[in-house]
């Protein structure tokens, strides 16, 4: 893998990047961060003048998503950190993309323009309004050319429909709704329609104080527009099938593995709490990231997963310091390759992890900067777990622990991979095929 | 004893958090707090269940020590007919659950002294307690009774402050796997949640079945339905049209429900200097004044522990209460 294009920013918090999501051609990569901001990187066209830009990703469009507010009513801030982007599939010239941070989404167009009018009757070249008594005769604009412009506005704005925090947005493949996930309730959107959502999942109790267990995560299935799952707290994965009744409060399939009692430890629930899940892009298979391992599961086969891979299993022995200084509750998400024959998650570090599903390998890289020169191919790490400590290798007690990449994303159809390490987006493309 | 220290510093630990939380950006986070509480809850049952050698307490005077069994274990379920507790000895009778070693916090902790042995008809603790047992008063109301008649084992199943937990607790309904929402047994062990029957809600509670023996009847049982005496009344599925009456969203605005974050840190203020000290064998003294009266005598707990215990219920279900 060799690493394509490194992007840097200052290092305020504002700058954290929270998601990273491509498009559904790869052509565009949009990131969201701590700030409400959005940048959307766009990949270079081949050109012969410049042949080493192929495959590069500039910036494309930079725009604030959403800013900060103040619930009077509850005295709550919320915060304007973009916790998912999702993509529309494109229709037109223009891009569409979903952002929300904990309670609203926002659907955004982004469009390119590359032409404007000049000759106006009314206004001047200046923008002046021009005395209509002075005109004494008519004439057409005419378009011409001009630099490129890229604009983003927001086209719908659907709010007030979450009592708790949002953690997922996904689109539906019948390119008409998509649904939005809080701690509690999951509620079905039309994008046309702002003013109302259907509620088709509810887990809060009538009584809070019995609440064992939340929402972390729902997608709906890539193909089949009346299937979404959902994961939860507890290690579960419900799939609805909406055809089945408004509410889908019943599942149709539960997926758990039971727990290993051997394991157990005062911090069992949390490091089972399921961070992301994803449908594979064929719909036949679902993976879940919890706090240790990313599981594969066939939707076909509810009592286990078929794969179960150890995304950094060292940790188990770490893991009341790691509640203390709360890097236990870390959300890692995962991602698939788009033949879905590889996997990938982030870990601490600035480590992630990539694991070949065929060939059955793994590999462990490091997203930095001094590793990192373009070009350059990317060495696999190794974490060394105990005993004598080889070269290369680093130590589980001399890993960054502020270092975490939460956040990859894989190219639809290519093997370019974008890795967001804090305030730090890295773009590796490998570029052996 | 290493647990004990261990589960000590744990719960120092989430305390801290809990109450971090309250001033953290963007609102109180309801899955870590729940996490948190979960941890905490973890903390405690091995606190509890490290056993200290020598402290069990003897029952007070007229009620039959009890049985070497965890320390404040319910074991007497629900009174058989609702008008009178069981015999001492149906404690030993009633079947573990598939419980392991570490016992559910809530039958450990539920050895929250509603139910004295005395029969002095103290109030349960804390605000959530009384949350809880409102919200259950109307089910509760012939158990309540019979819990504090004389002779009552200790610390029952009517665990009021941990009744929402404790009862549904041992419903591991195996085939109970369907998520009914709001029937959820939150025992870190148990993978299933106990779906109230529909028709739960107002019927008296099986009356003889042990609460935690599994319901014959699975989730959709009746009388010897699954689900504890006194789990929570009917929790109608939530349609997006249909209102529960009595929700508490009904006035408007849903509430986040954070206002026991208020009283958590408030019954954190008071106790946890309690919670810090290693207590052997007199428990907390002049803080707990108001509350170690009529609880002085109660049974089936560690006596080292036992007023830190008693104030780490309401905590845990306050906690969870977010």
């Amino acid at each position: 893998v060799q690493n394509s294009k490194l992007m840097f920013s200052q290092n305020f918090e504002a700058d954290i990047i929270s998601t990273v999501e491509f498009n559904y051609s790869g052509d565009l990569l949009a990131t969201g961060d701590k700030g409400g901001r959005v940048v959307i990187f766009q990949r270079e066209q081949e050109n012969k003048s410049r042949p080493h830009s192929r495959g590069e990703y500039n910036v494309y469009s930079t725009f604030q998503s959403h800013e900060p507010e103040f619930d009077y009513l509850k005295s709550l801030e919320i915060e304007e950190k973009i916790n998912k982007i999702r993509w529309l599939p494109q229709q037109n010239a223009a891009h569409f993309l979903l952002s929300t941070n904990d309670k609203t989404i926002k659907l955004w167009k982004i469009s390119e323009r590359d032409k404007r009018a000049e000759g106006y009757n009314l206004k001047d070249e200046d923008g002046r309004l021009r005395d209509p008594f002075r005109i004494t005769a008519l004439r057409v604009p005419i378009l011409k050319p001009m630099d490129l412009m890229v604009e983003a506005s927001p086209r719908r704005i659907f709010a007030n429909a979450h009592t708790y925090h949002i953690n997922s947005i996904s689109v539906n493949s019948d390119h008409e709704t998509y649904l939005s996930a809080d701690d509690l309730r999951i509620n079905l959107w039309h994008l046309e329609i702002t003013d109302r959502s259907f509620n088709i999942v509810d887990m809060k109790p009538a009584n809070m104080e019995e609440l064992a267990e939340v929402i972390t995560a729902a997608e709906f299935h890539p193909h089949q527009c009346n299937v979404l799952v959902y994961s939860s707290s507890k290690g579960t994965v419900r799939l609805c099938d909406m055809r089945s009744s408004a509410l889908c409060d019943r599942h149709s399939k539960f997926f758990e593995e039971p727990e290993d009692p051997s394991s157990r430890s005062f911090f069992s629930e949390i490091i089972s709490s399921i961070s992301d899940v994803k449908f594979s892009h064929s719909g036949r298979y679902m993976m879940t990231r919890d706090y240790l391992s990313v599981k594969v599961w066939d939707l076909n086969m509810e009592s286990r997963p078929v794969e179960t891979h150890q995304v950094h299993e060292y940790l188990r022995s770490k893991l009341c310091s790691l509640y203390e200084n709360d890097c236990i509750f870390d959300k890692f998400e995962c991602c698939w390759n788009g033949s879905d024959s590889a996997i990938m998650t982030g870990s601490y570090n600035n480590f992630f992890r990539m694991f070949d599903r065929n060939a059955r390998r793994d590999v462990t890289l490091e997203a930095s900067r001094e590793n990192s020169k373009p070009r350059a191919s990317l060495k696999p790490r190794k974490v060394c777990t105990g005993g004598k400590r080889k070269k290369d290798e680093i130590s589980v007690d001399s890993l960054d622990f502020n270092k975490k990449i939460l956040h990859t994303a894989w190219h639809p159809l290519e093997n370019i991979i974008a890795v967001a390490a804090t305030n730090n987006l890295y773009i590796f493309q490998d570029k052996v095929n | 004893m290493e647990f004990k220290l261990e589960a000590h510093r744990i719960v120092s630990i989430s305390l801290g958090k809990i109450y971090n939380s309250r001033v953290q950006r963007g609102g109180i986070k309801l899955h870590k707090n729940l996490l948190v509480s979960l941890v905490l809850r973890s903390a405690r049952q091995v606190y509890l269940s490290d056993p200290c050698p020598g402290l069990y307490l003897a029952g007070p005077a007229g009620t039959p020590a009890p049985p070497p069994q965890q320390p404040g274990e319910p074991a007497a379920g629900p009174p058989a007919g609702w008008g009178e507790p069981p015999p001492p000895a149906a404690r030993a009778a009633w079947p573990e659950p598939e419980r392991p070693a570490v016992p559910d916090a809530p039958w450990v902790g539920g050895a929250e002294p509603t139910a004295t042995v005395t029969g002095a008809a103290d109030a349960p603790q804390g605000r959530a307690a009384d949350a809880a047992e409102a919200a259950w008063g109307r089910v509760e109301g012939p158990r309540e009774a019979a819990a504090r008649g004389a002779g009552s084992p200790a610390g029952g199943s009517d665990a009021f402050p941990e009744a929402p937990q404790a009862a549904r607790r041992p419903c591991a309904c195996p085939s109970g796997g369907e998520d009914r929402r709001g029937a959820a047994a939150a025992s870190p062990g148990a993978d299933r949640r106990c779906a109230p029957p529909p028709s739960a809600d107002e019927s008296p509670a099986p009356p003889a079945v042990c609460p935690r023996k599994r319901g014959a009847a699975g989730v959709g049982g009746g009388p010897a339905g699954c689900p504890a005496p006194g789990s929570t009344p009917l929790k109608k599925p939530r349609r997006n049209l249909e209102e529960q009456p009595g929700r508490e969203e009904d006035d408007g605005a849903e509430e986040m429900e954070t206002g026991n974050v208020a009283n958590l840190i408030s019954i954190f203020g008071s106790s946890f200097s309690g919670l810090l000290r290693k207590s052997s064998g007199g428990g907390r003294e002049e803080e707990e004044g108001e509350e170690s009266g009529p609880e002085a005598a109660e049974p089936g707990q560690i006596c080292c522990d036992k007023p830190v215990l008693r104030d780490m219920n309401p905590w845990s279900t306050a906690i969870v209460a977010f």
